[in-house]
């Protein structure tokens, strides 16, 4: 199962190399699916597939290095009731997240969603919603 | 035989147009895509005492009722005075549809024989007496493809487009197109019985801005608002451009020839649009290359090599759910094919628009003597060249005149104060520009945009021509009273 975690450095901690530390203990391999560093610290967004206990276990390595971990459940939702199949969002999508089936009906794969928010405002019917994290 | 415009290509591509024109009688077409010129006419009945509207709005958004006292008609691009882009007339409609309580509010200046001055209320479509959707244009024939040559992101009716011809939109669903299948107008004309909104209405006029010399063919339509699903009424948001309605429409052709036949078989492999850049905010719009809409389809177009990704922005699936309703009604005997009364135009030609006043390009009004400086140029050598001159942007350019960056007097009095040395220290690399033949308003929205004071003008190679600034644009609006 796909899990998300986000992670939140202090810029002190940034400068160590933390999540290799991690990878290299684990040997899970997770994807980084948007990272951003600033003066005020910064945030890393994995996607890890692992078993659940092994992504645990991640998890509380990171804790222990001093990283602020957040598992990020359920953040975008294509709310099928509204959603009329235009595909205005389809073009904006980075990864593929959303995409149209061959009977031409749109879908979202959350997992490979990485909360750009580019779709959310070209959604005509705002059938698209981002609950924050 | 009963067929939808997908499977009449099949047949037709099977047994050729001969055979499929004994063997089916009737194609239907689909489509579900943003129609912005569509409305709705509306009476109220009279309120005791009587009002004769001046303005009226409806859930706070404006309706046109310069007729007669209680008529009005309801756009669907009116934007809410509360709510902005996020509710407009295409939501009204939607919500009138669905039997939604609307909030009535109008007001007048009252004669002897309506004496009310104003009026609030709340009704439904029950409440009302007629309740039509009537549409100027709808159901274009064919319609380009957008894509956007400019590195910032830009907002229009064909939705969100990328910088450097990230995405592609497109509108229109191919060969399920209405007006597609029959181009020559053979069987399609006034008083033609179609599916609009998910009831019976009718073609009453040719649309507005009809061009069939073009291959953009219009129709204006009309039918009970009443009697429609919100399944294919929608009312839209379209991001920082507007508000519009999704309007579901299908119109049934009879295969009266063997020329009908094969013009209901056309695919999508052999219906061609241009790839339009949006970058360039003129009446024509320079295209890129023909695509077809088995290329569109696919989700993917070539532009320059790349790979870009596409967005179809009418509902392909939905589109294809009106053909197949309407091929339903008719073998059921609920729907009944009409004879035109009339035939639709086929030489009209779509005029522009006649402007008494010519509109000014930057070329007419930008500074052509610019001040230059190269990269390797010293911060102490820039900041003299504004000290001895009164102007706030300095392009820097390389050796061939061609544009690397810009330095303002602000970046100069930064750099001195920490110290740096030279230019290219200094110098923003991401500069805002324009060319020589835009239209100065396009600029000027450009800077109000950015929050910039001032853009350098470059040519296609990237070499500097001038500059336009905020005081160049305001000597224009002094010269506008002359």
């Amino acid at each position: 199962m796909t899990r998300k975690v986000l992670l939140r450095y202090s810029t002190q901690k940034a400068t160590e190399p933390i999540l290799a530390s991690v990878i290299k203990k684990t040997e899970i391999l997770p994807n980084i699916l948007y990272a951003e560093l600033s003066t005020k610290g910064g945030e890393i967004l994995l996607s890890i597939d692992a078993p659940d206990k092994e992504v645990d276990k991640t998890i509380a390595l990171f804790k222990q290095k001093g990283v602020e971990v957040q598992e990020i459940k359920r953040a975008i939702e294509l709310d099928r009731d509204s959603c009329f199949d235009c595909g205005a969002c389809l073009s904006l999508c980075p990864t593929g997240a959303l995409y149209m089936t061959d009977d031409k009906s749109v879908e979202l794969d959350e997992n490979k969603c990485i909360y750009c928010e580019l779709c959310v405002p070209s959604c005509p019917v705002r059938a698209l919603k981002l609950s924050k994290f | 035989m009963v067929v939808t415009a997908e499977e009449m290509v099949e047949i037709v591509r099977e047994r050729g147009e001969v055979e499929a024109a004994k063997e089916v009688d009737i194609v239907t077409t689909g489509t579900f895509g943003a129609m912005c010129s569509s409305g709705a006419w509306l009476n109220f009945g009279h309120a005791d005492p009587p009002i004769k509207m001046q303005r009226i709005w409806l859930n706070d958004v404006e309706a046109y009722t310069g007729v007669a006292a209680v008529d009005a008609y309801i756009g669907a691009t009116q934007l809410s005075e509360t709510h902005g882009f996020e509710y407009g007339g295409g939501h009204v409609i939607e919500d009138l549809v669905r039997g939604k309580e609307i909030k009535v509010r109008a007001i007048a200046y009252g004669t002897d024989c309506y004496p009310r001055k104003e009026l609030e209320t709340t009704v439904t479509k029950d409440d009302i007496n007629q309740a039509v959707l009537c549409n100027p244009r709808n159901a274009y024939q064919s319609y380009v493809a957008a894509t956007n040559s400019r590195d910032e992101t830009i907002y229009t009716y064909m939705g969100t487009l990328l910088p450097n011809y990230g995405n592609v939109t497109y509108s229109g669903s191919g060969s399920l197109s209405p007006l597609h299948n029959d181009p020559n107008y053979e069987t399609i004309g006034i008083g033609t019985r179609i599916f609009l909104g998910g009831a019976q209405g009718y073609i009453f006029w040719e649309g507005t801005q009809h061009a069939p010399t073009k291959a953009m063919g219009t129709i204006m339509t009309i039918g009970n608002l009443k009697e429609m699903d919100a399944r294919y009424i929608r009312g839209v948001t379209v991001e920082k451009y507007g508000t519009s309605l999704y309007v579901g429409l299908g119109i049934p052709i009879p295969i009266i020839n063997e020329r009908v036949a094969k013009t209901t078989g056309i695919s999508d492999g052999e219906i061609k649009t241009d790839l339009t850049d949006y970058g360039t905010p003129r009446r024509d719009r320079p295209i890129l290359r023909e695509v077809t809409y088995s290329e569109l389809k696919s989700g993917k177009v070539e532009i320059n090599g790349n790979e870009v990704l596409v967005s179809p922005m009418s509902s392909l699936k939905r589109a294809r759910e009106i053909a197949g309703v309407l091929k339903k009604w008719i073998e059921e005997k609920r729907f009944f094919l009409s004879q035109p009364v009339e035939g639709l135009s086929t030489d009209q030609v779509f005029k522009p628009m006649k402007q008494i006043a010519g509109v000014p390009f930057v070329r007419d009004v930008m500074t052509r003597e610019v001040v230059t400086a190269k990269p390797s140029d010293s911060i102490a050598s820039a900041a003299k060249i504004f000290a001895k001159r009164n102007f706030d942007h300095l392009p820097i350019v390389d050796a061939k005149g061609r544009l690397v960056g810009i330095a303002t007097s602000w970046d100069i009095a930064v750099a001195v104060g920490t110290g740096k040395k030279k230019l290219s220290e200094v110098l923003s690399s991401k500069v805002i520009t324009a060319k020589e033949d835009e239209p100065v308003d396009a600029v000027a929205r450009r800077l109000e945009t950015h929050k910039i004071s001032g853009v350098p003008v470059i040519n296609a190679r990237g070499e500097l021509r001038g500059i336009l600034t905020n005081q160049d644009l305001s000597k224009l609006l002094g010269g506008r009273g002359r």
